[in-house]
């Protein structure tokens, strides 16, 4: 022991408190850092809300609340007529038919990957869903205008509108004529743009379920498909639906595809193969030619999808406390 | 020192426990073995359990108790690159006849495993979601069962009040309880226990062992555990295993007082392991 400090006090003089008031300084400077950090995502936010709403309030001032359910849009009227109607209904339906055909298709990709998968597919199926999150939107777009809307119109549309033709409610969703841009094709491609969110989180909440647990769970004599309804899906609920959100999201926001596929019409039909327009498709559409109210009515436009993707958020979030609470936690 | 009064302190115990005669065979092992991959984990082993006996399973950790244990469920099926030879008989079910309905051979054969591994879900649905796999039956009837698994479990007079809390809600040695209660509502023959204790205290400790005393009245028990008086205390026969083999094999109170095999004697002792 002697030795060992006569070897420290050998060292020389060494000033432990000014070391430590170097690293004292490092560790304010890191504190100040990341708290900048994070304040100014506040500050970003409240910015563009804030620039937002100067922005539409000229459109706020001439048609108020009736804004929310006025169908007509002729910004070259004089005055111009603006509603809102034509473009959140096409943004609420499009996203409500892609979430429709991509939780389940996604959720089931995730589970095959996981569950019964053999090895040597697995990364295969897997590089190929996460190249699909790579493809640009607007690669999406054309592909949706020259390849998958031709393809739907002619095949998929006309044999669904003669299956319904004539059955109350259906039949009006169903309705034709065919058509190469529509509701439903902005829908599908939507889900296909946003299965790999889906999938790539579901697949990273499902191999945080311990193998003891689903050991368990065959161990009383459980099928696969026993095993992922009632122990893999429950215990990753949380996660699952934070990667639908996610996936939401982008459907509520999406914009370059949407615009090439969806035909641009505010008109609201009851059949999901008419044309019809969502919030970004409206803006991305019109904005470059716009000036004025009619400048002032799209960026209310944009304020409104920032309060509707904010409440289906928000909606979600109240419908995860509520099934925590069901879970008894 | 210490360890020689272990063994003491059960020879002692021993001394009162007396031998059961020999019971009909439950499971039949016959020159088994499994690899992992190229790893030959377990060596030609042969033994039987006795029907509504609990047999014991020691041996240093690595010795291929664990993995005897996951073959008499086919558990080791989740995963590739495993595979047996060999003969292992339920009763005269071949479970090792791949055309076998695996979720009928673990609804025969249970398991309890180390760590409590509720599902998530409430207290009364851990239970019945298991019965609910292979009977219809109503809600009162259910009730009944729920109630009769939980109080076969020693768990009961716990959680009468909160069958609607998570099961993830209860204390380790609860979890424990309700996995086992779980695994005796489906009705199974055998139920292997994996080192049930091992991640509980001692007092919950007690209430298993005193749990497996008490199901062994109806069900045949295996047990692997690293406790050597928790072997001598619930169990009838003892198997110690050493480096995927089956050394020794007989009555606990004579694998424990007189042993024949040196390395049992060893291992008993504390000497390795």
């Amino acid at each position: 022991m002697a030795v060992e400090s006569n070897v420290i006090d050998a060292a020389g003089p060494y000033d432990r408190a000014k070391a430590l008031s170097a690293f004292k300084l490092g560790d304010l400077t890191f504190y100040w850092i990341t708290r900048l950090s994070a304040i100014s995502v506040l500050l970003i936010l409240g910015g563009i809300i804030l620039s937002l709403i100067v922005g539409a309030f000229p459109a706020i001032k001439e048609y108020g609340f009736a804004f929310l359910w006025t169908q007509r849009w002729a910004p070259s009227a004089d005055p111009p007529v603006l509603g809102a109607l034509g473009p959140m209904y096409g943004t609420l339906v499009t996203s409500f038919i892609a979430m429709l055909i991509a939780i389940p298709v996604g959720l089931g990709i995730a589970i095959f990957l996981t569950e019964l998968c053999p090895q040597w597919l697995r990364r295969p199926i897997g590089m190929a869903v996460e190249l699909l999150a790579g493809i640009p939107s607007i690669i999406y777009g054309m592909w949706g205008f020259f390849v998958l809307g031709p393809f739907l119109a002619n095949t998929f549309q006309p044999f669904m509108i003669k299956i319904f033709d004539g059955v109350p409610v259906l039949g009006a969703i169903f309705a034709g004529p065919p058509s190469y841009l529509s509701l439903f094709n902005a829908a599908l491609i939507l889900a296909i743009m946003v299965l790999p969110f889906i999938t790539s989180i579901s697949v990273d909440v499902f191999k945080t379920v311990p193998p003891v647990l689903k050991e368990a769970a065959y161990g009383v004599g459980c099928t696969t498909w026993e095993v992922v309804r009632s122990v893999v899906i429950p215990y990753t609920r949380v996660g699952i639906i934070g990667g639908v959100m996610l996936a939401l999201g982008r459907a509520l926001g999406e914009t370059m595809a949407v615009t090439f596929i969806i035909g641009n019409s505010f008109r609201i039909s009851s059949s999901i193969f008419a044309p019809g327009t969502t919030i970004s498709a409206a803006i991305a559409s019109e904005f470059a030619e716009s000036d004025g109210l009619h400048q002032s009515g799209l960026i209310l436009l944009g304020l409104l999808l920032f309060v509707l993707t904010f409440f289906v958020l928000a909606a979600a979030r109240l419908m995860l406390l509520r099934l925590e609470k069901k879970a008894g936690k | 020192m210490t360890d020689l009064s272990v063994s003491v302190s059960s020879n002692a115990h021993l001394a009162s426990q007396q031998v059961l005669p020999e019971a009909p065979a439950k499971v039949t092992v016959r020159n088994l073995n499994f690899y992992y991959g190229e790893h030959h984990a377990l060596k030609n082993i042969n033994l039987t359990l006795g029907t509504n006996r609990v047999t014991a399973f020691i041996g240093p950790s690595g010795c291929g108790k664990s993995t005897l244990l996951r073959i008499f469920n086919r558990m080791y099926d989740l995963y590739p690159g495993q595979r047996v030879t060999g003969q292992l008989m339920l009763d005269q079910t071949n479970i090792l006849d791949p055309k076998l309905d695996l979720n009928l051979l673990r609804a025969r054969v249970g398991m309890v495993f180390q760590k409590p591994t509720p599902f998530p879900m409430t207290i009364y649905e851990n239970i019945a979601f298991g019965i609910r796999l292979y009977e219809k039956i109503s809600k009162s009837e259910m009730d009944d069962r729920v109630e009769k698994a939980l109080r076969g479990g020693a768990l009961w007079n716990e959680v009468k009040d909160k069958l609607n809390a998570s099961g993830l809600s209860l204390s380790g040695g609860q979890q424990q309880r309700l996995c086992i209660a779980r695994t005796v509502a489906v009705r199974p023959e055998v139920i292997l226990f994996d080192e049930p204790c091992s991640a509980l205290d001692p007092i919950s400790t007690a209430k298993v062992e005193e749990l497996i005393q008490e199901l062994s009245e109806n069900y045949t028990i295996a047990i692997v555990t690293h406790n050597m008086q928790q072997a001598a205390r619930v169990s009838d026969k003892t198997a110690f295993m050493y480096l995927g083999e089956l050394i020794e094999f007989d009555d606990t109170s004579k694998i424990f007082t007189s042993p024949t095999d040196r390395r049992t004697q060893d291992y008993i002792t504390g000497r390795f392991g």
